[in-house]
């Protein structure tokens, strides 16, 4: 909850801020927008991984962690697109589609990971039968 | 990056329905209906790309994330999970709750304080350029408008087996190895006694 509000005030404090005459014209969804977006998917994921007990659960956060990277990299990729010629003019070199290309990396490194680390959570139930974070403690001291 | 119209509505309503659904994973008590809210959430960020105009991303998220991760997260808390009556009374949380809303709360406080100036920054650059060369950039938007057929897949496509063509090699082997120590990891002591 508490971050559910924090989050709305960190997304809603520079948009009433900013000096834009039309009140409207605030709320259009720009690129900080979607870095906002991704950044609370972010921090959504890490409270899950932090806070949860089953691990299939954090693994999903894990996933969630991963989609926030993605919509970030995909959120550059079409401001870069978008703005390509201004970049361009000013001498910077530009390649939009590198955003894309990582994120379908990304993905299938998603997928490996999620493949190996439920092989891992199946061999742990079949030895230890949990599933619960805190019971596995053999290496702790 | 500016969206218009119905455009910027439906942002907001993905973005809401995303963060909703993102929250519901973490807190629901059942690991099936968190997963079912995985899958709710992926689909959305996959509609997110669709509004940046990421067909092929968001066609890969739907295929590769519901169509094969999710089944392999619910085959999986299929065979783990404990009765459902019993996960009525079982404790959800480790006791790093605290920390992990702290943590939260300062990465959010860090975000916003390197993002307030930024917001400046990530204005698009071509409102002062836009002046000294206008029919460029309208230009390229409606030539993209007229064909009314994207061009993403195809220049993905090229991009990915053109520039990226080694690291693509590479996670088809990253792949195989993934599946093969997927597949040595899970199988039992009977199937181990079988094959030995």
């Amino acid at each position: 909850m508490i971050g559910i509000f924090s989050g709305a005030f960190a997304y809603l404090a520079p948009i009433l801020l900013q000096a834009e005459p039309s009140f409207a014209k605030r709320f259009e969804p720009t690129l900080i927008n979607f870095l906002m977006l991704s950044f609370l998917l972010f921090v959504v994921g890490v409270a899950g991984v932090l806070s949860r007990r089953n691990i299939i659960i954090i693994f999903m956060s894990i996933e969630l962690i991963l989609n926030a990277v993605n919509l970030n990299l995909i959120a550059f990729s079409r401001y870069l697109e978008l703005n390509k010629d201004a970049l361009t003019a000013k001498g910077l070199a530009v390649n939009p589609l590198s955003g894309p290309v990582f994120t379908i990396f990304i993905i299938v490194v998603a997928a490996a990971e999620a493949a190996v680390g439920l092989g891992i959570v199946i061999a742990m139930y079949r030895n230890r039968e949990t599933v619960a974070i805190d019971e596995i403690d053999l290496l702790k001291w | 990056m500016q969206l218009h119209g119905w455009e910027a509505a439906l942002f907001y309503v993905l973005a809401i329905m995303t963060l909703f659904m993102a929250v519901f994973v973490v807190t629901a008590r059942v690991a099936v209906h968190s997963a079912l809210f995985l899958i709710s959430t992926l689909v959305n960020v996959a509609l997110l790309f669709i509004l940046l105009r990421a067909e092929f991303v968001a066609g890969v998220q739907i295929l590769v994330y519901v169509g094969g991760v999710m089944v392999l997260f619910l085959f999986v808390i299929m065979l783990v999970q404990t009765r459902a009556e019993e996960e009525a009374r079982v404790r959800l949380y480790t006791g790093q709750t605290w920390p992990a809303v702290i943590i939260a709360l300062l990465l959010a406080m860090s975000f916003y304080f390197a993002m307030s100036p930024a917001q400046v920054a990530f204005r698009p650059p071509d409102t002062a350029a836009v002046a000294t060369e206008p029919p460029d950039s309208s230009e390229r938007a409606t030539a993209g408008a007229g064909l009314n057929i994207s061009k993403d897949t195809q220049e993905v496509g090229e991009q990915l087996y053109r520039q990226a063509a080694l690291p693509f090699e590479v996670a088809s082997l990253l792949l195989l190895v993934a599946m093969v120590g997927a597949v040595l990891l899970a199988r039992g002591t009977k199937q181990e006694k079988l094959y030995d």
